[in-house]
């Protein structure tokens, strides 16, 4: 008995180790893809680095009005955000075509699960960014306006509006990559409904003693308005 | 001869548009409307201060009065030497923009073009409303140019303590610790250009130009060694004003004023101390008029942006900064007084984060507002600021103030990581 309990160990072994020895061209292969990937990107990120430095991407972005990019960018420069993307898209790319090294069967249908589900995967990181994006930016310009206006309540709005849209691009995120549709919708209804709903009330209420007192103002208005003494030009 | 100047005049579009050669026509001296007009009566008044002018001037000078409003050269006497013509409606240029800060600029241009056309030796550009202009505001602002060998006459005007505060607690502060000259007003917006100076004025029109014409005219002409003066005008009328509101008005002053700096950074850098500008005329103050002061309002927008706008101040403002800030706006009104020096480093630091883009610069430029605020509030509640007069020594304060935080600017300007907050 003891022969066959250990003729059995050693064939399970002998079978882990083979298979352990069959993955190990596999492994080599795909560090190898990573690092000659790594190199490109980084070859391919400096270079384009270099250009877009030499053509002023940052200026040429702020002065089409796109200014959210930079902000949110590390090193707030567009063009370090461009030169990262480039990088760890061509990371991505040698990771997964190193996986073609691998069991022909089973990695070539991992592939192609990966590859059908990253263009989806994708785009909705794209869509989470520029809702991050957009979001910021919306907010601080709604915040400076409210404190500019002398309103209250100027964090509010603000926050109102980063939470809105962040909710919008989630939403529209988890949706395009179809995990759970039905629930998705249903609470991005609930979500986005009581966001509104809190901000009219809390608009409502917090301007309730504004209009008032605006409506009083102007039935108490005088004839002649008495002129702001400060003059800015 | 009307003709022959309304065709310089579009000459002066065309040359704008296609960098042509400059038209045969010639004038000693342009005087330029840069704002529409208010009426035919208002450019009759500036044509018969012109004529009035010329008198005071060596015979035989001609000149052109410049004004936007008309489409077409105004019949006149061929003996006459003041002429007039219609100003060149820069393209792209809208309506509404026209009577803006923005428009102001574009007519600057347009009129500095005619100016080159007719390759004349002075090019007097006025914005103020042309109500304003007499015969004393063109003999002193042209005769620097035409009998002074001056190259730039920059107005000085008889004002009201409360009146041209961006002025009095930013552009000239500034100007004067970063540049090293004492232009009373940096931005005019009345001038007289010497011909030397308007070639180097940037032609393109209709489009925000990088290169702001009236932002860069002082550095301009300090920077390459320039004669410049000032002028004392007396009392100055307002065109319209700008509905924008104060933010935006902030946005489009403080935007060209440190995009200039940025561009002339070398040479701020070399800078020690600020020399006076000769003058001409006597300095006059407006007697005070019986208007209340109520800085609440005032007071009140700092304290909004000081509770609600701390997340893009301390982007821009170091850590102390923010502490005072808080400080002051829990003080009382009667209390309520933002130093000299603290509102030097804030003009310093925001110019700074305009620079490295900190963060979005509409963005930074609007959130300056509630500080201005809170200065022009501080201004105001002086307790030596009782009249017109008092109220220059109370800016001299304000200037030594930036004068002696200068380094502060240069070091952070040269090494902006080390002190960022």
């Amino acid at each position: 008995m003891w022969d066959q309990v250990g003729q059995t160990l050693n064939e399970s072994t002998v079978r882990v180790v083979s298979r352990i020895a069959s993955l190990l061209p596999g492994i080599l292969a795909l560090a190898i893809a990573i690092i000659v990937a790594a190199l490109i990107a980084w070859l391919v990120a400096t270079i384009l680095r270099r250009i877009l430095r030499a053509i002023d991407f940052d200026e040429r972005l702020e002065s089409w009005g796109v200014h959210g990019v930079a902000e949110w960018s590390p090193s707030h420069s567009a063009t370090v955000l461009v030169a990262r993307v480039a990088w760890w898209g061509i990371l991505l790319l040698g990771f997964v075509l190193g996986l073609g090294a691998f069991d022909a069967t089973l990695s070539s249908q991992l592939a192609f699960n990966i590859f059908a589900w990253v263009p989806r995967l994708v785009v909705s990181v794209v869509v989470i960014l520029i809702g991050a994006v957009v979001g910021r930016y919306l907010a601080r310009h709604v915040l400076l306006e409210a404190v500019n206006m002398n309103l209250q309540y100027a964090r509010v709005l603000s926050a109102g509006v980063r939470w809105m849209i962040m909710t919008l691009a989630v939403t529209m995120a988890l949706d395009h990559l179809q995990i759970a549709p039905g629930i998705i919708h249903l609470a991005f209804g609930i979500l986005f409904g009581g966001i509104v709903l809190a901000l009219s009330l809390a608009v409502g209420l917090g301007s309730k003693e504004l209009v008032r007192s605006s409506l009083e103002r102007e039935s108490e208005k005088p004839f002649v308005e008495i002129e702001e003494p400060f003059r800015h030009l | 001869m009307a003709d022959t100047f309304a065709a310089a005049s579009e000459d002066a579009v065309r040359t704008d548009r296609e960098g042509g050669a400059a038209h045969g026509a010639s004038a000693d001296l342009v005087v330029g409307l840069a704002l529409p007009a208010k009426d035919q009566d208002a450019i009759a008044n500036a044509v018969e201060s012109t004529r009035a002018a010329l008198s005071d001037f060596a015979a035989g000078l001609r000149a052109v009065v410049v004004h936007a409003g008309a489409t077409s050269a105004e019949p006149a006497n061929p003996a006459d030497p003041v002429q007039i013509v219609p100003m060149p409606a820069p393209p792209g240029v809208s309506a509404e923009a026209a009577t803006s800060l923005q428009g102001y600029a574009d007519g600057f241009r347009a009129i500095v073009n005619v100016a080159k056309t007719l390759q004349a030796r002075a090019c007097a550009i006025i914005g103020s409303d042309a109500t304003s202009i007499d015969r004393n505001w063109i003999a002193h602002l042209a005769g620097p140019v035409l009998e002074g060998g001056f190259d730039l006459v920059s107005p000085c005007y008889a004002r009201h303590r409360f009146e041209g505060l961006i002025n009095r607690g930013i552009i000239y502060p500034l100007v004067r610790a970063l540049y090293g000259r004492r232009v009373r007003n940096p931005f005019g917006p009345d001038f007289c250009l010497s011909a030397r100076l308007f070639e180097r004025v940037p032609a393109a029109t209709g489009q925000p130009a990088r290169v702001h014409p009236v932002a860069s005219l002082v550095p301009e002409a300090i920077v390459t060694g320039m004669r410049i003066c000032q002028s004392h005008l007396g009392v100055r009328h307002y065109p319209s004003p700008d509905d924008a509101g104060l933010s935006v008005l902030l946005t489009q002053i403080l935007a060209p004023l440190f995009s200039e700096i940025e561009r002339r950074a070398a040479f701020l850098q070399r800078v020690r101390g600020s020399q006076p500008v000769e003058e001409f005329g006597a300095p006059a103050y407006l007697p005070e008029q019986p208007t209340g002061t109520d800085v609440s309002r005032l007071i009140e927008s700092f304290q909004i942006g000081t509770r609600n706008l701390q997340e893009i101040w301390s982007v821009v403002l170091p850590p102390s900064t923010i502490v005072e800030l808080r400080h002051l706006a829990r003080a009382p009104a009667t209390n309520f007084q933002m130093q000299d020096e603290l509102w030097a480093r804030i003009v310093y630091d925001f110019a700074l984060a305009y620079r490295v883009r900190s963060i979005n610069r509409d963005h930074l430029l609007r959130a300056i507002t509630p500080l201005y605020l809170g200065w022009v509030a501080s201004y105001a509640l002086k307790p030596d600021n009782t009249s017109a007069e008092a109220a220059e020594s109370i800016v001299e304060r304000l200037c030594a103030a930036y004068e002696n935080t200068r380094p502060y600017f240069v070091a952070r300007w040269r090494w902006p990581d080390r002190f960022n907050p």
